[in-house]
């Protein structure tokens, strides 16, 4: 996603150089953090593809899907693929992403290196397809890892109709995003959706149980499971870099303009970088770092300060959205939690900015909160808390005779009391004959009238 | 509060014969109505005209107010400029000084040293003159006017993406059968009240309206369903509705294949803008966004209509192209009672664009860099197809460019209040005062009047006859009901006048309805065609819809049914970015700043400000109470709205119906449009009224 982003920002910036895309999966680049909504059912796979094959074509740009890079060797500045082709480059930009953490667990991993027939990963397409296939014919599902990512196919799974339930090693899901209080709040809603949550327990080896498969805990409960899906998160994908020599930390080191210490026409974004420390998972920093390097490699010059991230779980029935590093930033603490409703709203608020938030439950405001996160507002000392509480419902009142209820003929609530019917009304003030809308309020403020008539 | 109703009141439709037949002076409904005294000119209801059936706003029923007005000009001005000092001329004095004051400037810096700036409150008649004008007598290229800043974004969408651009391109009474209307950018329940009523009729129907707006409205009101983006990014929310069309397999594949080009890029493009992306631009929870996306997924006949909150914008075409996409790709232009459609806002909006009115067209939607048009539109007028100018340059740069060494030096402004209505209008009032000649016709002093050198007094509204053509593309007559006042001369008299004295090679009518018979033979062949159109037709037909070639064509009330306007006859899909508003908001300006209208006032409020039947309240600064308690101030209490290009103390207006980040004010007095930002959308040259980076101070 990151390199597509990139590549539509050289076509943009009107990048003069020849471009080559070079990517190991049989597909052009699609978007990745939709494929829970694929396994869900809310989107169709084709709709994930971010440019045709057409498009690159289109734009003189040599695309190479399915094309494995072996190395890159940077003496002669070319990489070599599988098939030892070589590519030459002026500049060479990483974007290979991350990996996914395959957790200890005995029996996930035949002696071939393959997963086990029942169990699967989740982070391509093809993962997609594969699990998609199983579906039909399971019953039961594990899913190792209560992230976000884990907590949607969970979900999806459920939707999907199949018993499905989550080991977490940590105190609680989503525990790098929120709080303790809003992570059991959540873990309620799942167990209320129909899926079980194991918390503080950690998968230990998977048994062959005829049909089936047994997940052993180390708390020494046996799930059995027809399917079982790793979530565990990922690392950088880092091979091809330390292969070449360039600095690599957790992530592949870069500067403030995205490029390798080690060697400056060498450049990585998105989840495979770690720019000032920082690795990240998520879409917009990786996006923002691409259109930053384009618009460098296009001659104009700008440096790379950082990403505020905004993650949202997408999954049906389960409102969460994460900004920032609501456990781990420094400030205030505004809460507002509510676990009988199942909502719990923190946000983090340094000198009247907010600065991290978690919103469980209640997305009302999401909105705005985003807003006020993104863009730094400063806020007022009451308005954290304001946010988090509806907007007041104005109590029903009388209206006052000089409210104005006929905007269309400028009709105060006091003429129209003074009317008999609505025919004198509109007969003596054209009032409800422009717009129409306020012709309800008419006749209620006219039925409010006593008759005489009426009394006995 | 009451502001009272001193209106005259008759409750019944005057007989057949009695009154005349005629329309409102302001918006681009032109309710029917009819005027009753010659003297004494009441309004009363003309019930059969479809458009609003009887039904007026305020500003409708007390428009006879500006008749006889003790305000009303009704002799030519000069101002001396040593002294400021107005002194009356006579007619012939006042057009003998323009015209000899427009030779010396031409003299001196060419034909395009002067200018003519007109409006879209003009009749098609005017409208038409004052493009021959600028393009014979004047001979400059340098013509605009202020429907630029109206609806030019829809216009130059609709033509990108349909061939044509018609605000409506069906009779307005044709939502109340859609199954669901999506409101853009629209407050039509202010700004059009009666048009609310067949916005009723949806619902009455079954049919679900939908309403998308920063500012949760009187339209909101009566919608269904309610989006409040922020200002700016409505683009982004199109965007957003096409992902998950294409997500949940809804698009029309068959409508698509048949009826269009250009969907593929369209389709890969969205796939960048899932819900929760859409959110965090937009301020819309990602759950409303896919209700709304799956409400359009559901119905059979869906129709998007935008306005100025959608079109107002530095990238208005493109949000315009996104929503045109939404239509399209649910396979709804052409098909009956659906589609997408353009509430045009001012009274001839639609007409004052087609016939010549614009820098870069000549007469029936014609192009002035096309060699036919021009021939054909030469051959009409009697003159050489080469003496024509080119393409000018568009309202806000046109005057932008007024006194500066390659600008115009002379202008002559009709039907528009430019100092309250242009963007950045204090950087625009002195360009205005760097001329060497300003020269405005106008009814009143208006604020942009009281800059001119020589004001002329023109005739109004009830005093004179002419078209208008209205939103839906219906060509409609507003008749003569009062006598001209003494001293007064039609828009039509001042043109010719002036063109007899600078020597023009053709003559120029001044009769209306000999006007819009050459106004018919100048359109004949282009997409605006009127050539059968005739006063007679109008009368007899309620309003006849373009384009009519011939007297024994129908009309065409409703377009696209099966061919679109384009070469190849299939509408066009854009794939379109957001960039987002031109000015952000940051530490310095934390507020989004947007403009809008009220219901009792219209426009620049040069007319409606001068009619005591109509509250006029003033400026206000509506804001959240989230807003208004960081800033310290309660309702009522003044405030400083600042810009980068100036600022304003005015009333707060408290309210939960707007969003907490965004800071409303309306436009109708000499204010906000002075701190709204002047940049332009690249293809319709639209001022970005609709959002700028604000801050708010208790004052």
């Amino acid at each position: 996603m990151a390199a597509t982003r990139f590549v539509e920002g050289l076509v943009a910036g009107g990048y003069a150089g020849h471009v080559t895309v070079l990517g190991d999966e049989p597909v052009p680049a699609y978007n990745r953090i939709l494929l829970s909504a694929v396994l869900e059912g809310t989107h169709a796979p084709d709709a994930l593809t971010l440019r045709s094959p057409g498009w690159y074509a289109e734009h003189g740009i040599d695309l190479r899907t399915g094309t494995r890079v072996l190395a890159v060797d940077r003496e002669h500045g070319d990489v070599m693929l599988v098939d030892g082709t070589l590519v030459p480059f002026d500049r060479l930009v990483l974007a290979t992403g991350s990996i996914p953490t395959l957790p200890p667990i005995r029996g996930v991993v035949r002696h071939d290196g393959s997963l086990h027939p029942r169990v699967h990963a989740f982070r391509s397409l093809a993962d997609c397809d594969r699990l998609l296939a199983a579906v039909p014919t399971a019953r039961r599902a594990v899913v190792v890892g209560g992230g976000l990512l884990g907590v949607q196919v969970a979900r999806a799974l459920s939707l999907r109709g199949v018993a499905t339930e989550v080991v977490e090693g940590g105190e609680h899901v989503l525990h790098r995003q929120v709080s303790t209080p809003a992570g059991k709040i959540l873990a309620r809603s799942l167990t209320r959706l129909g899926t079980t949550v194991y918390t503080g327990a950690r998968a230990v080896r998977l048994h062959e149980q005829g049909d089936s498969v047994g997940l052993q805990l180390d708390t020494g409960f046996v799930l059995d499971a027809d399917l079982v899906v790793l979530t565990a998160g990922g690392r950088p994908s880092t091979a091809l870099a330390r292969g070449a020599g360039l600095e690599v930390r957790r992530g592949i080191v870069v500067d403030d303009h995205l490029a390798s210490p080690t060697d400056p026409r060498i450049h990585a974004l998105g989840d495979c970088a770690e720019h000032r420390g920082v690795t990240t998972g998520f879409v917009p920093p990786a996006w923002e770092q691409a259109q930053l390097l384009a618009a460098r490699l296009c001659g104009a010059d700008v440096v790379h300060e950082g990403s505020r991230s905004v993650a949202r779980l997408r999954a049906t029935d389960l409102d969460v959205a994460v900004l920032g590093d609501p456990v781990g930033e420094e400030g205030e603490v505004v809460e507002v939690s509510n676990p009988v409703a199942g909502k719990h709203s923190r946000l983090v608020v340094r000198d009247g900015v907010i600065v991290a938030a978690a919103l469980v439950g209640d997305l009302s405001r999401v909105g705005l909160i985003t807003q006020h996160y993104d863009r730094g507002t400063v806020l007022g000392v009451r308005e954290p808390g304001d946010l988090l509480l509806p907007d007041p419902v104005d109590a029903p009142t009388v209206l006052p005779d000089e409210a104005e209820v006929c905007a269309c003929a400028g009709v105060s609530a006091g003429e129209i009391r003074a009317c008999g019917s609505l025919e004198e009304l509109r007969e003596t003030t054209r009032a409800t004959t422009g717009c129409g809308g306020c012709e309800q309020t008419c006749r209620d403020l006219l039925g409010a009238t006593p008759r005489l008539e009426g009394v006995r | 509060m009451s502001h009272g109703t001193a209106l005259p009141l008759s409750p019944v439709s005057p007989g057949a014969g009695e009154g005349t037949r005629t329309h409102c002076p302001y918006c681009s409904l032109q309710c029917g109505m009819t005027l009753v005294g010659r003297r004494t000119t009441t309004v009363q209801p003309w019930a059969e005209f479809p458009v609003n059936e009887g039904a007026l706003c305020r500003k409708g029923w007390s428009a006879t107010g500006l008749l006889g007005h003790r305000e009303r000009l009704t002799t030519p001005l000069v101002r001396d400029r040593a002294t400021g000092e107005w002194s009356s001329a006579t007619w012939d004095e006042a057009l003998d000084l323009v015209a000899s004051r427009i030779r010396e400037v031409q003299a001196e810096h060419g034909p395009d040293g002067v200018a003519v700036f007109g409006g879209g409150g003009l009749t098609n008649e005017k409208a038409y003159q004052l493009g021959k004008f600028a393009r014979v007598a004047l001979g400059t290229s340098q013509i605009d006017y202020n429907g630029r800043w109206c609806m030019s974004s829809a216009a130059s969408a609709s033509t990108r993406a349909f061939g044509v651009d018609r605000g409506l391109p069906f009779p307005l009474a044709d939502v109340e059968h859609a199954d669901v209307v999506v409101l853009v950018g629209s407050n039509l329940a202010e700004t059009m009240p009666p048009a609310a009523r067949h916005l009723d009729r949806v619902r009455e129907n079954g049919g679900q309206v939908v309403v998308i707006d920063p500012r949760r409205t009187a339209t909101a009101d009566r919608a269904d369903v309610v989006l409040q983006p922020v200002p700016g990014t409505d683009l982004a929310l199109a965007l957003g509705v096409l992902h998950l069309l294409v997500a949940g397999g809804h698009v029309d594949d068959t409508y698509i294949a048949e009826r269009t080009t250009g969907w593929e890029a369209v389709r890969d493009a969205v796939a960048a803008w899932w819900p929760e992306r859409v959110e965090r631009v937009t301020g819309v929870a990602a759950p409303e966004l896919r209700a709304l996306a799956d409400l359009l997924a559901s119905r059979e006949r869906v129709m998007v209509l935008t306005a100025r909150g959608a079109e107002q914008h530095a990238q208005g075409s493109d949000t315009v192209l996104a929503w045109i996409d939404v239509a399209l790709a649910l396979g709804m232009p052409g098909k009956e009672y659906a589609g997408y459609g353009c509430l045009t806002g001012q009274g001839n909006g639609q007409g004052g664009r087609e016939h010549g009115q614009k820098a870069d067209q000549l007469p029936g939607y014609r192009m002035i860099d096309d060699p036919a048009a021009r021939a054909h539109v030469a051959a009409v007028w009697g003159v050489e197809p080469d003496s024509l100018p080119g393409k000018g340059r568009s309202a806000y740069e046109l005057l932008d460019a007024l006194g500066t060494p390659a600008g115009p030096r002379a202008m002559l402004v009709h039907g528009s209040n430019i100092v309250v209505s242009a963007p950045r209008a204090t950087h625009v009032q002195e360009r205005l005062e760097s001329l060497d000649l300003l020269v405005v016709c106008d009814l009143v002093m208006s604020e942009t009047a009281a800059l001119a050198d020589v004001v002329l007094p023109v005739t109004q509204w009830a005093e004179e006859t002419g078209t208008m053509t209205n939103l839906e593309g219906r060509v409609i007559l507003r008749q003569q009901a009062r006598p001209v006042p003494d001293g007064v001369r039609s828009d039509l008299d001042v043109v010719a006048g002036l063109a007899q004295r600078l020597g023009s090679p053709i003559e120029f009518a001044t009769d209306p309805e000999e006007v819009f018979a050459e106004l018919g033979r100048a359109s004949a062949g282009g997409k605006a065609d009127y050539a059968g159109i005739t006063y007679d037709r109008i009368r007899d037909e309620q309003g006849v819809f373009w384009p009519c070639p011939a007297p024994d064509h129908p009309g065409t009330p409703r377009l696209f049914a099966d061919t679109f306007a384009t070469p190849d006859g299939r509408a066009r899909f854009h794939a379109v970015e957001h960039r987002g508003p031109a000015e952000v908001v940051d530490g310095d300006y934390p507020v989004h700043l947007t403009t809008g209208r009220v219901l009792a006032q219209y426009q620049s409020g040069a007319q409606t400000r001068r009619i005591g039947d109509l509250p006029d309240d003033g400026a206000f600064a509506e804001m959240h109470p989230l807003l208004a308690n960081r800033l310290g101030v309660a309702d009522g209490m003044p405030v400083t709205v600042a810009t980068r290009r100036g600022e304003m103390r005015l009333p707060a207006r408290v309210t939960t119906t707007i969003r907490p980040d965004t800071v409303f004010v309306p436009f109708h007095w000499l204010g906000v449009n002075r701190l709204v930002n002047d940049a332009l959308d690249p293809a319709s040259r639209m001022p970005e009224f609709k959002v700028c980076a604000a801050r708010v101070v208790a004052a």
